[in-house]
């Protein structure tokens, strides 16, 4: 007997079009800063700034400030958390494409 | 962005800052005319001066990078596969070179430039696997490696041209990768930065 499909549901926190990049960026490197985010994301400053610290109070981010020739650097890491939550939202958002794509490719509803 | 770009930002990073590879190509260069004693550089302290020159370009442009598009530090797995790829890389530069072309016994020793063919394919297969090739890199290095493969290079020892010819691709390749570069993550002064950053 298969094991019950897991129930599908989307995390509103990450699901966030902003968030969701901030998140995903993260997960292809180890830490970045936020100029490199800013770039990578094309968040504005204040955007950027206000999802950081969404995700560091859920404790999915970690944030470093710190002092890089003399000027201030935010460096931003993914905690194993945000690693665990980023790799399911996008597992859930893959089995919602595929479900999509199987109701598509399903018979034509008749309607009487 | 799509989830891809996203998650190739950094490979494209990496690779893309093109710019770093015109001191990396006048190396080449320089190491060519060192060979042939042109002009000053037949004198050691010459080509010390004109490469630690070369060295300060290469610190000032990565800073020109930092400054405007920020840092990153590759994740554990992307360190790896730098390291495997650099490594292979120069095991076929070197093998290949010996192989296409040598004093060795088992040299095929075919008049081919060997330098230029095992870089270009280096440089094609590095492309294609951390970015994916772009039409540049084809016509670039694509060029090199025909140019390499053409049965011509009888006679002297073509180590030193297929520098010159290896520096001009890299050269011209990065100049085109900050191209691709600058339309991924914007024009340099695009973010309107004060000093340093806003911290969350």
């Amino acid at each position: 007997m298969s094991p019950p499909e897991e129930e599908l549901v989307l995390d509103r926190l990450i699901h966030e079009p902003g968030r969701l990049a901030i998140l995903t960026v993260l997960s292809s490197v180890r830490d970045a800063d936020f100029v490199f985010l800013q770039r990578a994301t094309g968040l504005t400053k204040g955007n950027l700034s206000s999802h950081l610290s969404k995700l560091e109070e859920a404790g999915l981010v970690a944030i470093e400030k710190r002092f890089v020739r003399k000027k201030p650097n935010t460096n931003v890491a993914l905690t194993a958390e945000g690693k665990r939550r980023i790799a399911r939202h996008w597992e859930q958002l893959e089995r919602l494409k595929n479900l999509s794509e199987a109701v598509d490719l399903g018979e034509p509803r008749v309607s009487s | 962005m799509q989830r891809r770009d996203l998650e190739t930002a950094a490979a494209s990073y990496s690779y893309l800052r093109g710019l770093l590879f015109i001191p990396l190509g006048g190396l080449f260069i320089l190491a060519a005319l060192g060979n042939w004693g042109v002009g000053p550089l037949r004198h050691t302290w010459a080509f010390f001066v004109v490469t630690v020159a070369l060295g300060l370009v290469y610190l000032l442009i990565n800073r020109y990078y930092v400054e405007n598009y920020g840092r990153l530090s590759p994740s554990n797995r992307q360190q790896v596969r730098a390291g495997v790829a650099v490594a292979i890389a120069v095991a076929v530069v070197l093998g290949g070179s010996l192989l296409l072309r040598s004093r060795a016994d088992w040299s095929l020793d075919l008049p081919v430039n060997a330098l230029a063919v095992t870089l270009a394919l280096v440089m094609l297969i590095s492309y294609g696997v951390g970015v994916g090739l772009k039409a540049h890199h084809l016509i670039v290095w694509g060029a090199l490696l025909v140019t390499g493969a053409l049965p011509v290079w009888d006679g002297a020892d073509p180590s030193n041209i297929g520098l010159v010819l290896a520096g001009v691709a890299v050269m011209i390749s990065g100049v085109f990768d900050h191209r691709v570069f600058v339309d991924t993550f914007g024009p340099p002064k695009a973010l309107h930065r004060e000093d340093g950053d806003v911290a969350a």
